[in-house]
């Protein structure tokens, strides 16, 4: 029976956690200790926010487009759009990178937004077989993040367009809002370490990647802020963004379509965050994600309880859902089952820059140029 | 009242799918299986899945990815590339596939046309013909290989022998508008379509809903396929899968009557 | 449990793959001895009336078939050919139908002024089904579904109509006599309203 924090609701499934006196977690200690004072969403965050989008639009004049945005068709991204268009008046270019899983409503809520707020789209399609391999490769790892080769693609190609069209300003949708709460690593381990991810390729891969886009934290953190002066920008932190509000707004809006849960606008992260995660490893994203709306006030922790109450895949479609993954990764229900059933691993058991990422981190919040949650 | 149909058309490539233009450069779209789903979930009217390299490749179809496709149709799918024969036409049908397209079979085998048509039922049996304009004059010659060879046929004397041997649908691909958007080649269907009784789908040109609905009020009722018009997006020719909506296309599928 | 009778013709994949996520037991037969217990039988088909005929008539399945919808009477829906089979004869060939219901199929009419009609009728098309019937319940007043033949379903009497569907002059889609149940268009293959109407059948009591 996991002991369950006083104020929010992660847990011991954190191996982790910290309580302290009151039972209220580290997490929720971070928050209100370090994240939330450095946090603007008021007239600091308007002023800093109007600084970067000066700043934006001057590096953008005689150019195209101003800056990218990483759009996945989800709340978060798509929300991001609408702001950067309509409230401060940037041209961006839409960037979206299609690994193989979209779902339906992802490309609605693209074509939604890009049409209705007549904004140039640009897509990256990742190398399906590549990609397949991949995501194959991690599975038989056994670790728990086999999200990976999805977010290590996106980010990789965006820095990779920045670069080769010299594009300084990345904005993406992440955010403090519904964020500030984070997974631990040990749920999702750093989807940018390069060397893991080699690692269990030579391992596990059985075709070599050619065309799939690899990037290091190294290159991402310091070679293109530093020396190409290329920067990933959260415009979502310096404004007042309440996710429900947002939902409604982009309903009325532009006909966008909400989905299940945060991040299920990939067929692939809705298995993985919904079955294979808190099934295999009993790590339930949903507590992170509730808990960073308790502690921003947009849920009460008995409704988070409530929900949690419920199992986080569809009972009714799990089974077709897992078909689904098995048929496209090229294999069978059953061969996706031993691997479900096989002993868990970590990213301990595979070469890693973990090091690298403990140093930086470190060095980040001593400049507070992170006010992240802890990982 | 029947609808003309909207249907999207997907050419699959060393397991990948692709865009061409004018059947050549073609750009990778990507994941087959997803694309269909996709489409599946937007209520696609019908769907055709093209195999481009089976045929020059020489092989067989690709029987895993066919079944693994038609998994996730709800609506009617026909399949085309590498037929050549009715026990490819049953074993096709046997894995959910609702109709199967030939094209260079069909010219150089037109019996293969009323063989397979009194096994699986005409209705079943669909040829898909690649066209270019003849330098010289109004007619329409029909090609195979991907375009690269001239068969010397008149695709408006061959589509009439292909009905006349049971054929239960024309698709006429114009491979001059192919990935171009500039339009369907009005000239050509309107030889098409009036030498032929059987349901014609054209191919080739679509750049928007318009051109569609241009097409219904004269031609109505017709299949009216398209590939760049539901696969890309905008000046960068972004890939994204979009369809239009019941609402959207009930304005088109069907002449408005004054 | 929903019998699907495989007996070599018909889209079985995509019945047994919606009653599946349905969460509707179903399961294919195709044998005599499977099919003894059948509670509700789906007779699928696509291609020719004569070619169905014999596939139908050799794979063992005929008389138990016969006795199970004309004396246990159990429900059972035939779609496309599968309707058509329900017949007594069909233009489109020399073999005896079914004979369940007292009707015949013809080809649809492509002559005089009805010249320009094209054959097979290929596509979406209203549905209209008559107030009342439990098959189409649940559907909403634009329902249509995906049709793909030449012939139709030639009632003899007014009350075997089911729902009628307009394609140069109406026609019967789809037709009824107590629990046979007949449907010219593809429900497997009809998006959620063919959906609903397989539902509704599951749900037929």
């Amino acid at each position: 029976m996991a002991t369950v924090c006083s104020n929010c609701v992660m847990d011991t499934t954190d191996s982790m956690i910290v309580f302290d006196e009151n039972g209220v977690c580290d997490h929720c200690n971070n928050f209100y200790e370090h994240t939330l004072p450095n946090w603007h969403t008021d007239e600091r965050g308007q002023k800093e926010l109007d600084a970067l989008v000066a700043k934006i639009k001057v590096e953008g004049e005689g150019k195209d487009f101003d800056c990218i945005i990483g759009m996945s068709g989800g709340i978060d991204s798509s929300y991001l759009t609408y702001i950067a268009k309509e409230k401060l008046g940037l041209r961006p270019l839409v960037f979206h990178v299609d690994a193989g899983w979209n779902s339906q409503e992802a490309v609605n809520n693209i074509e939604k937004l890009v049409d209705k707020l007549e904004l140039d789209l640009y897509t990256e399609v990742i190398d399906w077989e590549e990609m397949k391999d991949l995501q194959l490769a991690f599975f038989k790892s056994g670790v728990s993040h086999v999200d990976t080769p999805q977010d290590h693609a996106f980010f990789a190609t965006m820095y990779k367009f920045a670069e080769q069209y010299n594009v300084k300003y990345i904005l993406t949708g992440a955010n403090l809002s519904t964020e500030c709460v984070r997974n631990p690593i040990e749920w999702m381990y750093y989807q940018s370490d390069s060397v893991q991810l080699k690692d269990i390729h030579s391992q596990f891969g059985t075709k070599p990647l050619h065309n799939f886009p690899v990037t290091s934290i190294l290159r991402h953190k310091l070679y293109l802020p530093y020396i190409k002066g290329i920067k990933v920008v959260r415009p979502l932190n310096s404004v007042a963004y309440v996710k429900e509000d947002a939902i409604q707004l982009l309903i009325e809006r532009f006909g966008w379509q909400p989905y299940p849960q945060k991040h299920f606008e990939s067929r692939f992260t809705k298995f993985y965050e919904g079955y294979w995660l808190p099934e295999k490893f009993g790590f339930d994203t949903r507590k992170v994600q509730f808990s960073s709306l308790i502690v921003t006030g947009q849920m009460t922790r008995d409704e988070a309880l409530e929900k949690l109450s419920q199992p986080p895949y569809d009972k009714r479609t799990i089974a077709h859902d897992f078909e689904y993954v098995a048929t496209k990764l090229g294999i069978s229900v059953d061969e996706l089952q031993e691997y479900m059933d096989a002993p868990n691993k970590s990213y301990k058991d595979y070469k890693s820059q973990q090091s690298i990422y403990n140093v930086g981190a470190k060095i980040m919040k001593m400049l507070g140029l992170e006010v992240g949650g802890k990982r | 009242m029947l609808r003309s149909r909207v249907i999207p058309c997907l050419l699959v490539k060393n397991n990948g799918l692709v865009k061409t233009v004018q059947f050549d450069q073609p750009k990778y779209v990507g994941d087959p299986i997803n694309a269909v789903k996709i489409f599946n979930e937007k209520e696609a009217d019908e769907l055709v899945v093209l195999d481009i390299d089976a045929t020059v490749q020489g092989r067989d179809p690709d029987y895993d990815l066919i079944k693994n496709l038609a998994a996730e149709c709800r609506m009617p799918l026909c399949y085309g590339g590498g037929v050549k024969s009715v026990e490819h036409f049953k074993k096709i049908i046997s894995l959910g596939v609702e109709k199967v397209a030939i094209s260079s079979a069909a010219v150089h085998e037109p019996e293969l046309i009323a063989r397979a048509a009194e096994i699986v039922g005409g209705q079943s049996v669909i040829v898909v013909l690649d066209v270019k304009k003849k330098r010289f004059g109004s007619k329409y010659e029909v090609y195979t290989h991907n375009g690269t060879q001239a068969s010397g046929l008149i695709a408006a004397d061959f589509v009439k022998k292909c009905e006349s041997l049971g054929a239960g649908e024309i698709v006429v691909n114009s491979i001059d508008h192919d990935g171009t958007m500039c339009g369907y080649d009005h000239k050509l269907i309107e030889q098409v379509r009036s030498a032929v009784s059987i349901p014609v789908t054209v191919l080739g040109g679509a750049a928007s809903l318009t051109d569609m609905k241009n097409l219904v009020d004269r031609f109505e009722p017709i299949g009216m396929a398209a590939g760049s018009l539901f696969v890309f997006k905008g000046k960068y020719r972004a890939v994204l899968i979009s369809y239009p909506n019941q609402t959207e296309r009930d304005e088109v599928v069907i002449r408005k009557r004054i | 449990m929903i019998s699907i009778v495989d007996y070599g013709l018909g889209n079985i994949l995509a019945f047994s793959n919606i009653y599946k996520k349905l969460n509707i037991p179903a399961s294919v037969i195709s044998t005599d001895q499977e099919l003894q217990h059948a509670e509700k039988i789906i007779l699928p088909g696509v291609g020719s009336f004569d070619w169905a005929m014999t596939r139908l008539n050799d794979s063992g399945m005929r008389d138990t078939l016969d006795h199970l919808v004309l004396e246990k009477k159990v429900p059972i829906l035939g779609v496309c050919v599968g309707m058509q089979m329900m017949a007594k004869r069909s233009d489109e060939g020399s073999m005896d139908g079914l004979g369940w219901i007292d009707a015949e199929v013809k080809r649809m009419d492509t002559s005089g002024e009805k010249q320009g009609l094209c054959l097979p009728h290929m596509g979406w098309n209203d549905v209209s089904p008559v107030k009342g019937s439990h098959l189409f319940s649940r559907l909403e007043d634009d329902a249509r579904f995906y049709f793909l033949h030449s012939y139709y379903f030639a009632h003899k009497s007014e009350d075997q109509i089911l729902a009628q569907t307009n394609y140069g002059g109406e026609f019967t889609s789809s037709a009824h006599l107590e629990n046979v149940y007949g449907v010219q268009f593809h429900p497997e293959k009809s998006h959620h309203w063919g959906v609903q109407l397989l539902k509704n059948f599951a749900e037929l009591s």
